[in-house]
Formats: structure tokens, sequence, C-alpha cells
């Protein structure tokens, strides 16, 4: 599903993030990338949805070649490529079904999909009774769970998370990884950046750990450290 | 649904930055205005300009009754003087018609007058050198020299020569002048309101780019992006475009029609002209939205 081959990303101000980094990630496979900050944890996310392009080596998402893909099918990448931050990047003026439904909305869904998908999605991670609350009227675990919802309305094939309990309480990151963990289950493949060490050890997945933009380790069923 | 998602975009961008809007709506609004000015002065100075010489430097007026072959004879051989350019012969029926045309708004020309009787036909010559314009004096017997514009001359059939190498040179370097200046500053007005427009746009940008963040990530394409902001420039500037030709209407309602009918042989613009320049100033209102948003936009063309 995910593929990195020998990926260097050297930014303009000289900063050489990723280095010679190769990956392989298999559909529905379930994913840590841990690391200190700076260890380029953020950029392999960025790179997996070409916000950032690659400096050297190749990445393939779903079969495509990102580097040689046009500025016309990155937003077509982007469907497939569910996204999920620390901050819930949600619209405070938007009511949490607004919020769900600006993500289909803006890619031209017709209302009647919307109508169906979004209070559907909304009933999978647990607001079904949260439709009309604006954000500030949520925990910031419910807001996470509103911009989970929003990355996952499209049914992408991937969801990437980049540290998305980092503003979250213990109890309530455990409820954000069983969310995470259920949308795995059901097929999506997760990509989650995370320096949380309780949780990487509690879940017992798959763990890549970045240093300084090297691959150290790369172990299935693996902990934190 | 997806025309409505537009439009609503677009009216909360107008209302969202309502200042700024305005500054560049009025901005579009004067230089769109003065670029419709400099046309419609260049076009009342062309009316003025037919009127006076029927825009040729040379005319020579027949005798009436006009003999077919006397036209021939005159115009073959002038045709054969190298100082001649061009020349047309106007028949009874085509003067008139003209001078309908121009003067169809002062009554005074159009009652008692009979038109088929008092104007005389002409030949109406482009000098392809006018500083040989002796050649057409020397050719007919006319006078030679002299300052008067109505030369007497020799040849049978001619009633006299005009020479209207002064005044039409005149009247076109007025109306260039006048006109080719108000263009200039309708250039940089037009210039300032690109500006206002891009600004408005790179605002509203601004202000919304946090959902304009979250559209990029969830793969809204750059066009379902970018439209509603390239809508509200082109509604500033049409805007300014429609208050422009409103206002070149009450100039020429107000200073125009109250000159009709007190100048003789001076042919005015009307309404028919005022809508002419209509779709040149929609142009320039498209093109200036366009062009704002072209440069407004660049920073957020790359996905």
């Amino acid at each position: 599903m995910i593929s990195l081959q020998r990926v260097t990303k050297t930014y303009k101000n000289g900063v050489t993030a990723l280095t010679d980094v190769n990956v392989e990630v298999e559909k529905g496979e379930f994913v840590f990338i841990v690391g200190q900050s700076g260890s380029g944890k953020s950029t392999m996310i960025r790179l997996l949805i070409r916000e950032e392009d690659v400096t050297k080596g190749q990445i393939y998402v779903g079969g495509k070649n990102l580097a040689k893909m046009s500025s016309w099918d990155i937003p077509k990448l982007r469907r497939n490529v569910g996204t999920v931050f620390q901050d819930f990047r949600l619209l405070q003026d938007k009511t949490v079904f607004e919020n769900v439904a600006f993500g289909l909305e803006v890619i031209g869904k017709p209302k009647n999909v919307i109508g169906q998908r979004v209070p559907e999605i909304l009933e999978y991670v647990g607001l079904g009774d949260k439709l009309s609350n604006y954000p500030d009227e949520l925990s910031g675990g419910e807001q996470q769970r509103v911009s989970i919802a929003r990355a996952c309305v499209n049914r992408p094939l991937v969801l990437l998370a980049d540290e998305p309990t980092g503003n979250l309480d213990p109890n309530t990151s455990v409820d954000i990884m069983r969310l995470l963990d259920k949308v795995n289950r059901i097929g999506t493949t997760v990509v989650m950046a995370t320096h949380d060490q309780a949780i990487v050890d509690a879940m017992r997945k798959r763990v890549i750990e970045l240093d300084e933009g090297y691959v150290v380790r790369d172990q299935s069923r693996g902990v934190y450290s | 649904m997806r025309l409505e998602y537009y439009l609503r975009e677009t009216a909360a961008g107008l209302r969202r930055n309502g200042i700024v809007a305005f500054a560049a709506m009025s901005t579009a609004f004067i230089a769109l205005f003065l670029f419709g000015l400099a046309l419609l002065i260049a076009r009342q100075f062309n009316l003025v300009i037919e009127a006076w010489t029927g825009n040729v430097q040379v005319a020579v007026y027949l005798t009436d009754p006009v003999r077919d072959e006397t036209v021939t004879r005159i115009q073959t051989n002038l045709q054969e003087l190298p100082a001649v350019g061009s020349i047309e012969y106007w028949d009874k029926a085509e003067t008139c018609a003209a001078f309908d045309r121009l003067f169809e708004d002062q009554e005074v020309f159009q009652e008692g007058v009979d038109c088929e009787k008092a104007i005389p036909t002409s030949l109406r010559i482009n000098l392809a050198d006018p500083s040989q314009f002796d050649q057409i004096t020397a050719a007919l017997g006319c006078e030679a020299g002299g300052t008067t514009q109505e030369i007497q001359c020799t040849e049978p059939g001619v009633r006299d020569v005009s020479d209207y190498r002064d005044l039409l040179d005149r009247l076109t370097a007025i109306t260039r002048v006048l006109s080719i200046g108000v263009l200039s500053i309708a250039v940089i007005m037009l210039a300032s309101a690109i500006a206002l427009v891009a600004n408005t746009l790179r605002m509203g940008m601004f202000a919304r780019r946090k959902e304009i963040g979250i559209m990029r990530l969830v793969g809204a394409t750059n066009w379902r992006i970018r439209v509603p902001f390239l809508i509200e420039g082109l509604v500033e500037s049409l805007i300014g475009a429609v208050a422009a030709l409103a206002a070149l209407f009450v100039i020429k309602v107000f200073f125009i029609d109250q000159l009709r009918g007190q100048l003789q042989f001076f042919p005015l613009i009307r309404n028919s002209d005022v809508l002419a320049v209509a779709p040149w100033i929609l142009i320039a209102a498209v093109a200036v939205a366009v062009i704002a948003g072209t440069i407004g936009m660049r920073r957020f063309l790359d996905v």
C-alpha cells in the first residue's frame, strides 16, 4: 500500500530530514512511526500526502508514484489518504456535522451522499448524539474523534495520523487508540507518528523508529524503545 | 449545488472584507469610467472630424448637376498624380446618408433643407504625400496658394476644392492628446484596481487559510478552492463596470445633451455611442478580475 524506496528529503534550508529511508507497509497494516522531535516523523507524513516532494528516491502510495504525479492528481491522492493531526484542525464556526460534511462538500460529493455518510461515520466514532454541537463545546478527545470522522468519511485506503494523542490526557488517548484500531480493523491502513511511549507499548503493533532521519529499527509487534 | 456553494462563498467573502472590497470596487469604477471616457472622447472627436473633413485630407466638390463622365474623367486624371493615395466618390445618396447620420438630432438641419439640392457630391481624396497638395490644384486649374479652404478652380464640373490637411491634422492631434491622456490615467487607475482587487482576494484567502488548509488535506481541487475567490474579484470589478457605465450615461445626459441643438455643424455622441463602449468596459473589467486573480492567488497556486 505504501512503499518508500531510498527516500531522502532535504529541505530548502539545507536540513536533511530523512536519509535513505526504505519502508514497506502492506494493505491493512497498523504502523507506528516513533522517534524524538525532529527525527523526521512529520516529514514522512508530509511526503506521503505530497505536501513535500522527495529529494531522492521513490514513494508509492496505492501503486502510484508520488514523484511522477502531476499536480492535477494530488487531490485524488489526498482523497484516498485521510489525515489526522495533533491540533484537530476543526472549523470553529461549523458544527460537528458541518465539519465532517465540509470534507465531502469540497470534493463535490452530492448532498444525498453527505446526508447519509456523515451521520453514519459520526455514529461510528461515537459522536452520534453531538451532530449539532460546535467544536468548543466538545472535549479534546471528542474533537479528535470529529477529525478522525472527517478523515474517514470518504473511506480512504490509508489513514495518516501525526501525533493524534499529543494534546490528550492518557485515558482519552486510549479511547482514540481504540478508535484508530477499529478503523484499522475495517481494512484501513493506519500509519501513526507518535512519541507516546505508553500507547506504543500497549498496542504491540509494528514499530518503525527514526533517529535523525535514519530508520534505526523496524520491528513487528514492537515496543517504543 | 455547486453553483449555490460558489455563490454562498462569494457573498460571504464580500461581506467579510467590506471596506477593502469597497476600495477595490470604487477604484475599479474610477478606472473603468476613465477608460470609457477616453473611448467616448475619441468617439466624439471622430464624429467632429467626420463632419468637418469627411475624414479626408482633400475634398473636390462637384458642380450640380453631376455627369458620370465628369466624375470618371476627373477621378482618372487625379488618380494619375503621384501625390494622390486614394479617391472615393460620394454621390448624393451617400453624402446625404452621412449627413443625416451625423446631424440626425439637430432639427435645424433636417427641416427645410433638401439635402439632395443643398449638398454637393464630392471626390474624397487622401494624399500619399500631403506636401504635394499643389499637384491637385495644378491639375484642376485652381488658384495657386492662398489659405482659404474653398479654392476656386477652372476645371469644368469642379465647384471648388477644400484643403482639410491642416484641420484634419489638428483635430487628429487634439483627439490623440486628449484620449491618450485620459487613457493613460485610466491605465494607472486600472493597475491600482488590479492591485486592490488582488489584495481583497489575498485578505480573503488569509482569513480563510484554515479552511483552505483543510480543503487541501481532504483533496479539494485547486479550482474548487480558487473559484469562489475568482468570482469575488469578478463581482467587484463588474460592479465597478456597471457604475462606470451609469456614470458615462450621466455625463452624456447632463453635459453632452445640454449642448445638443446649440452647436451648428457639431455632431454629438448619442446613447448608442455610450452603449458601444459597454463591451470594452466589460472586457476591461473581466481582465482586471483575471489578472488580479492570477496575482492575488499566485502564492496559493501550488497545492
